[in-house]
C-alpha cells in the first residue's frame, strides 16, 4: 500500500509528576495516508494534543514516549537521532497550531520567521529566491499585498490572518503530512470558514496527508474522511466518517454526536441529550472500561474487562464489550 | 407573557482613546451604535455575533455594569439609565450576569459557600444566619451541587460545576432578568448540554428572563425564544429564532449561517464565505457596515446606513438590498 503516509503502532506517552504517573495517550494505533484527512475528537484531556506531539517527537518533560512505533514512510520517527528528526519536522511534517498569536514571534516580521523556515531545511537557496518563495506562499494563503504583509509584525495582523500566516509557515517547505491541532478554534465562525476552505484547497493541491485535531464535530464532518474518537487517552472509536456520523456503535460516541445542538430539528427548545458526569482524571481512571460510570449502557463485564477495539466491519473499530447496533442518533 | 421587562432605546456606548501629550481623547471606539430592542418576560433573547461586534459590551450596559455613553434602558417600566447609589443596588437584585469564564469569576480564596453568601450579605437578604445557609444549600441544590461542595474552593472544581456555582451566585439575591455572556463557550460539548438544560431548566422553574449573548448559533438557536444578530456595533437583523433561521433575510445573516459547520459529512454544501475581516469599530466603513463584505453591496450600501425595516411579524432586518434579492 503505497499511499500510506503514517502509521502509528502501540503508541504510549507517559508523564511523570508529583501526584503519580499516568499515560496521556495510551495504547494508540491509527494510520494517514496521502491525500487523505484524519480527524481526531475528544474532549480537552483526552489525549488528543499530546497524540500529535508524540507523532512530531515534542513532548517535553515531564512526559516521555514510552513505547510503541511512528512509521512516516517506512522509518520509525522514534528510533532517529535528534539531528535527522529535525530535518523532518517542518519539512516532511508540519504542523498549524490553535493560537497564532503565541506560536509567531512577536519581534520579527512574518516574512522573516518564514523566511527561517525555509532557509533552515533549503540552504542552498539565496537570500532572494527565499524572499520569493515566501512571498509566493503568502499570496497562495490568500494574504493581500504579500509584498506589504512580507514587513509587517504579527500584532499588525488579524486573527484569521495570523493563522494564515502560521498555515504559509506550515506548508512552506511542501510538507507531506501536515498536523492541525485546533486551528479555528480561536477564530470567528465567518473566519474559520475561510481558513477550513483554504486548508481543503491546500490539501488538493499538495496531496499531502492530514491530521485535524479538534473538538468541533461539525468541523470533522465537512473536513475529514477517517475520524478517531479519543476517550480518556484511548481510542474508543474508529472509522470513516460516514461510520462515526451515521452509524456510532461506542456509546461515548453517541453521546458526543447527541449532545450538540441540531438545527431544524424542530424539538427547539427540548432538552439537549447530554453525557451524565465527568470525565475522569488520568490519575484515577476507572479500571475496565474508562467510560463505565458514564455509560448509560454499563454491565458488570465493562467493570472488570477491559473491552479491546475490534473490529465490525472493514473500515469501523470500536471499543465496547455491547456495542450499539448503528442506528443514527 | 406579553410583559415587556427591558427595553433598550438607541443605546450607544463609545470608549474613548487617548494619546498625545495631554491625554486628549483622539479617537474613540464605537462598541455599540443606536441599539434598540425589547425582551419581554419568560424569554430568552439571544444576541449572537462576532468578537468585537459589541455583544458583550451592550449586555454589560444593559444591567449598568457599564454607563452607556447615550440612549436609555428601561426595566420593568423605570427608566435606569442614570440611576446611582442605593437605586443601583436595588437593581442588582433584580439583574444578574453569568461571565463566560468559571476560572475567571470566582474568588480562588473564598470557599463556595461563602461565593454565595456573599451576595445575600451584601443585599441583607436573610438576616439571620441559619435563613441564610439554608438559602446557600437551596441555591447549591437548584444547580445540580450537592452540600458538601461548599465547603471547597474553585480549585477544586472541574470547569462544569465552576460554572454551575456561578449559576447559583446569579440566582442568589432571586433576579429577574439574567445576562448570560457566553455561559457556555468554556466548556466541552457533553458539559455544555449539561450546563444548556440546567439554564433552561431552571428559566422554566423561576420564570427568569435571559438575554442570551454567544458566538455560537447553534447553541444560541436552541436556547433562544427571538434572536439578534449583531454587525459592528449594530443590530442588523432580529426575529423569532427559527423565523431567523429559517428565512434570514440580511446577508451577514445568512453567511453567518452558512459558515457554521454542520456536523453531517453528506451535507458539504457550497458555503458562503465572506472575504476580510470584520472591519476596526474605531474606524467603520460609511453607509452600512457590512458593505466591504457584503456579496450585494452596492455604490448606495456605501452611502446611506440602512436602517431597521419591518418583514412581517416582528422580522426586523437593516439592508437596503432586501427587497431587491428576495
Amino acid at each position: 500500500m503505497s499511499d500510506l503516509l503514517l502509521d502509528v503502532k502501540n503508541l504510549k506517552t507517559r508523564f511523570r509528576t508529583d501526584d503519580g504517573t499516568f499515560f496521556a495517550v495510551d495504547d494508540v494505533s491509527f494510520q494517514v495516508r496521502r491525500g487523505r484527512t484524519l480527524g481526531i475528537v475528544g474532549e480537552s484531556g483526552c489525549g488528543k494534543s499530546v497524540t500529535s506531539l508524540s507523532v512530531m517527537r515534542l513532548i517535553q518533560n515531564p512526559g516521555e514516549i514510552a513505547q510503541g512505533q511512528v512509521n512516516f514512510e517506512g522509518r520509525d520517527l522514534l528510533k532517529l537521532p535528534e539531528q535527522q528528526m529535525r530535518a523532518i519536522r517542518g519539512n516532511d511534517i508540519a504542523m498549524i497550531f490553535q493560537e497564532p498569536m503565541t506560536s509567531l514571534n512577536p519581534v520579527f516580521t512574518i516574512g522573516n520567521q518564514i523566511d527561517e523556515a525555509i532557509k533552515e531545511h533549503n540552504p542552498k537557496m539565496t537570500a532572494d529566491q527565499v524572499r520569493e518563495r515566501t512571498i509566493g506562499i503568502l499570496r497562495k494563503v490568500g494574504i493581500p499585498a504579500p509584498e506589504q504583509r512580507y514587513k509587517e509584525y504579527p500584532h499588525q495582523l488579524s486573527g484569521g490572518m495570523r493563522q494564515r500566516v502560521m498555515i504559509a509557515m506550515a506548508i512552506s517547505c511542501d510538507p507531506k503530512l501536515l498536523i492541525a491541532d485546533e486551528p479555528t478554534t480561536a477564530l470567528d465562525v465567518t473566519i474559520q470558514a475561510q481558513i477550513l476552505d483554504l486548508m481543503r484547497k491546500l490539501q488538493q493541491d499538495f496531496q499531502a496527508g492530514m491530521i485535524l485535531i479538534t473538538h468541533d464535530l461539525g468541523v470533522v464532518a465537512e473536513m475529514c474522511q477517517d475520524v478517531i474518537v479519543m476517550y480518556a487517552g484511548k481510542i474508543v472509536e474508529q472509522g470513516t466518517v460516514e461510520d462515526i456520523f451515521y452509524r456510532p456503535r461506542h456509546p461515548y460516541t453517541k453521546g458526543l454526536l447527541d449532545s450538540i445542538p441540531h438545527f431544524e430539528t424542530g424539538h427547539k427548545l427540548d432538552r439537549l441529550q447530554t453525557i451524565p458526569g465527568l470525565v475522569p482524571s488520568l490519575l484515577d481512571i476507572p479500571p475496565a472500561c474508562r467510560f463505565q460510570d458514564r455509560c448509560p449502557y454499563v454491565q458488570e463485564r465493562c467493570r472488570v474487562e477491559y473491552p479491546e477495539l475490534r473490529a465490525l466491519n472493514d473500515t469501523q473499530v470500536v471499543s465496547c464489550h455491547f456495542p450499539l447496533n448503528g442506528d443514527k442518533a | 407573557m406579553s410583559e415587556t421587562l427591558l427595553k433598550v432605546d438607541q443605546l450607544v456606548k463609545s470608549f474613548p482613546i487617548t494619546g498625545g501629550l495631554w491625554g486628549r481623547e483622539v479617537a474613540s471606539v464605537k462598541a455599540v451604535q443606536n441599539v434598540s430592542f425589547e425582551v419581554k418576560r419568560g424569554e430568552t433573547l439571544g444576541l449572537v455575533g462576532e468578537s468585537g461586534c459589541g455583544k458583550s459590551t451592550l449586555g454589560r450596559c444593559v444591567i449598568r455594569l457599564i454607563d452607556p455613553t447615550s440612549g436609555t434602558v428601561t426595566f420593568k417600566g423605570q427608566d435606569i439609565t442614570r440611576v446611582q447609589g442605593e437605586g443601583l443596588r436595588e437593581l442588582r437584585k433584580k439583574m444578574q450576569i453569568i461571565f463566560q469564564d468559571p476560572y475567571a469569576s470566582l474568588n480562588p480564596r473564598m470557599t463556595i459557600g461563602a461565593v454565595l453568601e456573599e451576595p445575600l450579605l451584601i443585599h441583607g437578604l436573610f438576616p439571620s444566619a441559619k435563613d441564610r445557609k439554608d438559602r446557600v444549600r437551596e441555591l447549591i441544590r437548584l444547580v445540580g451541587l450537592r452540600d458538601e461542595h461548599l465547603s471547597r474552593y474553585p480549585h477544586e472544581f472541574s470547569g462544569g460545576q465552576r460554572q454551575r456555582v456561578g449559576i447559583a451566585r446569579a440566582l442568589a439575591v432571586g433576579p429577574e432578568l439574567i445576562v448570560c455572556d457566553e455561559p457556555v463557550s468554556a466548556l466541552d460539548v457533553s458539559i455544555q448540554a449539561q450546563v444548556i438544560n440546567l439554564l433552561m431548566d431552571l428559566q422554566q422553574k423561576l420564570g427568569l428572563t435571559y438575554l442570551f449573548i454567544a458566538h455560537d448559533l447553534k447553541v444560541v438557536e436552541h436556547v433562544s425564544t427571538r434572536v439578534a444578530v449583531m454587525y459592528l456595533g449594530k443590530i442588523v437583523e432580529i426575529a423569532e429564532s427559527e423565523e431567523l433561521y429559517k428565512n434570514p433575510l440580511h446577508p451577514y445573516t445568512k453567511a453567518l449561517l452558512s459558515a457554521i459547520p454542520i456536523p453531517d459529512p453528506r451535507r458539504r454544501e457550497e458555503r458562503i464565505i465572506l472575504h476580510g475581516d470584520v472591519p476596526s469599530p474605531v474606524n467603520p466603513p460609511p453607509g452600512c457596515h457590512f458593505n466591504p463584505r457584503c456579496p450585494l453591496a452596492s455604490e448606495e450600501c456605501r452611502q446611506t446606513a440602512p436602517e431597521l425595516k419591518s418583514y412581517g411579524q416582528d422580522h426586523w432586518a437593516s439592508c437596503l438590498k432586501i427587497k431587491a434579492s428576495t
